[in-house]
């Protein structure tokens, strides 16, 4: 009977919702929205302040925001607060694991099978391949796909694989609390600072020079508050990857 | 002083506070008490973040509105903070994150990072009700708050994708200027509605909020029947006055679910056996007051509405859990006669449940009154006479619970009740009857202190 309710409702749902958006005179079909009158026009052509004009990839220097990548653009400048709630949101989540199934004496759990000789050494010398893309995919976020949080979740994939692969393995876990502490209080003590100490200043703000669009050192702060996200996120879900794997020693 | 230190500052010290475990209930206390005197320091302004201005940034509204509603959850927050923080040691630095979050959902002028608010706020409160040892109960609300967010999440992805904007009052101009009708925009204002109505404990969307309320202590108690639910409902009502368009069919459906959830709340809690759930129904009838009196268009009374069931709430549910839990349940019978032993918090307590039915001489009364006052002026005759009944169900069977609490034929049980927590409640009590007589302060700013103007709220 629950199933069945169930199912009416999602029926009822899915029915409100295309009669109410078919034919809806002001939601545009797909790919066809006027984006010359929105906001994001403002992120793409970078005018959200004064209109830079043309813009030439390796060229252009002192943009109002700096990162060649247009996401990263908004994610990390433009909308950069939402991005510090985000962190946020995945730092007490890892907070509510730990506070959940963390505890002081904890070992690793008993795992079914136990992992060879082979497949030991070789997932070590993967680990290495896969921290180092994630450290290179946090880095250039602001040039190229990717960014902070893909960045970071590929550094904790790396741990995973260490911790599948070895059923003895465990990170120092206070290390990463260490980490994921200081690339926190980084983050906000960076917007902190452009509110101030600098005269007429904003949070967040992007206080230091934008440089050549394109350009590895550009984008002023952006790099660096996304390289602090990427180590953020890889600790935090490291973390969360030992409690799952660990249990409380009897 | 830039009210973004008051999202930043807590934000900072939970971050550095997994580093010192030992000393994090000492900085969640001074941070919270921090953040009270600090709103002292702050002007009425519009906060650009990030250098960019509204609509292509976000920005944080602090006018007269969430000045109010920051002074009220930083207070009430602050106090509980104090009450608990020996207890839940290994909560403050979740503590410090949820303080960032509702101060951060008070302040915000952009729908987006509401939703990102919501979340930090959210996942705090899923943490602090674990404190109740029910996981199930917790479960339960996680999965139905973070259902509600994301039926907001997909109404505003909705908006956006119809009007390409995410600042509160730049979607309100672009909707006022359009020329669409209300039609377009029911479904995202429906969802968007559905979602608050899963935080602020409307009926049908609350069947968390029993699982977590019955069982609560006195950390969880106030913190989301007081705390959440006053910043709950104070979001929703900037929401509701300022960017929601509810007309025609829409507002029939809308109308329907608060009558249900102000009805409904009464007849269970008069049917209820259990004081917290008396009191837990009793605040889904009441949140579903708050969210009419809004949508009725009497905004500054239905903050003061907010600050008087917080306020009340936070007395109630604090006395309640900590008898609670020493005398081991809180069925009525138990509780018989609670009060001849304790006479200084049984009077606190019975001012206040006095003041949430709404009789005289108490702060209760002020607002209740000029409510059905401005809603006869304005010719709807039948939310007064809604507000009357439910209130004349919610007298009964308070003071029916009263006369139990006070009155008992066998032994009467014995409960401590600690200093702080006595000067604490006392305190309220005492201020609910002196605004419930000196009522001149309160009818003044009533009228002022409407929610933001548009022109205010965006500086582009």
């Amino acid at each position: 009977m629950k199933n069945f309710l169930a199912f009416v409702a999602v029926l009822v749902l899915g029915f409100l919702i295309i009669t109410s958006l078919n034919n809806n005179e002001a939601f545009p079909n797909y790919g066809e929205a006027d984006i010359s009158e929105r906001v994001s026009q403002a992120y793409i052509d970078r005018s959200a302040t004064e209109n830079p004009g043309d813009i030439t990839f390796g060229e252009t220097t002192d943009l109002e925001s700096g990162p060649a990548n247009i996401v990263t653009a908004i994610v990390a400048d433009y909308r950069s607060f939402d991005t510090l709630g985000e962190v946020t949101v995945l730092f007490i989540s890892s907070l509510g694991v730990a506070l959940l199934l963390g505890g002081v004496n904890r070992k690793r759990i008993d795992l079914d099978f136990h992992p060879n000789f082979m497949l030991r050494v070789g997932s070590r010398a993967l680990f290495g391949i896969i921290l180092m893309t994630g450290v290179y995919v946090a880095i250039h976020g602001h040039l190229t796909p990717g960014g902070g949080f893909p960045g970071g979740a590929m550094i904790a994939s790396s741990m995973l694989l260490l911790y599948l692969a070895d059923d003895e393995f465990r990170v120092k876990i206070k290390g990463f609390k260490m980490l994921e502490s200081v690339a926190g209080s980084l983050y906000v003590l960076i917007g902190l600072t452009g509110l101030l100490l600098i005269s007429g200043g904003f949070f967040l703000e992007n206080f230091l020079d934008n440089g050549v669009i394109g350009n590895l050192f550009s984008a002023g702060i952006v790099p660096i508050v996304y390289v602090l996200i990427g180590l953020k996120v890889g600790s935090e879900i490291s973390g969360i990857i030992d409690n799952f794997l660990t249990e409380e020693a009897v | 002083m830039s009210a973004i230190l008051l999202i930043a500052v807590p934000l900072l010290t939970a971050f550095v506070s997994i580093l010192f475990k030992k000393y994090s209930h000492y900085m969640l206390i001074a941070v919270s008490f921090l953040s009270v005197f600090a709103l002292g320091y702050m002007d009425l302004e519009t906060i650009t973040i990030g250098g960019f201005d509204a609509p292509f940034g976000i920005v944080l509204i602090l006018d007269n509105y969430s000045l109010i509603g920051l002074y009220l959850v930083n207070i009430l927050f602050f106090i509980v903070a104090v009450l608990n923080c020996k207890e839940y040691k290994k909560l403050s630095s979740i503590l410090l994150v949820s303080l960032a979050g509702l101060n951060g959902l008070l302040l915000t002028g952009d729908l987006f990072n509401l939703f990102v608010f919501l979340e930090v706020a959210g996942i705090a409160a899923y943490l602090i009700t674990t404190t109740n040892k029910k996981p199930l109960a917790t479960f339960n609300y996680l999965v139905q708050g973070t259902l509600g967010s994301s039926l907001y999440l997909l109404g505003l992805i909705l908006l956006y994708a119809m009007f390409g904007t995410l600042n509160m009052s730049d979607m309100a101009r672009e909707i006022g200027t359009s020329g669409y009708g209300a039609g377009v925009t029911a479904l995202p204002f429906l969802l968007m509605f559905i979602g608050f109505g899963v935080e602020a404990k409307l009926l049908p969307f609350n069947s968390w909020a029993k699982g977590i309320l019955a069982s609560s202590n006195s950390l969880s108690g106030p913190m989301i029947a007081s705390v959440y639910a006053a910043a709950i409902s104070l979001v929703f009502g900037r929401l509701l006055t300022n960017v929601f368009v509810i007309e025609g069919t829409l507002l029939t459906i809308v109308m329907g679910i608060l009558v249900f959830s102000l009805v409904a709340g009464e007849a269970m809690a008069f049917s209820s056996k259990k004081v917290k759930e008396i009191l837990l129904y009793s605040s889904v009838s009441q949140a579903a007051l708050v969210v009419l009196v809004f949508m009725t268009g009497f905004a500054g009374w239905a903050v003061y509405l907010i600050i008087g069931n917080a306020t009340a709430k936070l007395v109630l549910f604090l006395v309640t859990n900590i008898a609670a839990k020493q005398l081991g349940d809180d069925e009525v019978d138990t509780f018989k006669g609670l009060f001849t032993n304790n006479k200084v918090v049984g009077l606190a307590f019975t001012a206040v449940t006095l003041s949430v039915v709404g009789l005289p001489f108490f702060f209760g009364f002020v607002t209740k009154m000029n409510i059905l006052e401005n809603m006869f002026l304005s010719g709807a005759y039948v939310w007064p006479a809604l507000i009357l009944i439910t209130s004349f169900i919610e007298g009964i069977y308070f003071i029916r619970l009263l006369l139990n609490l006070w009155h008992t034929d066998g032994d009467s049980p014995e409960v401590k009740f600690d200093f702080v927590l006595k000067y604490v409640v006392v305190v309220i009590a005492v201020l609910t009857m002196i605004f419930g007589v000196y009522t001149k302060p309160v009818q003044d700013s009533a009228d002022d202190l409407v929610v933001y103007s548009i022109t205010e709220g965006g500086n582009f």
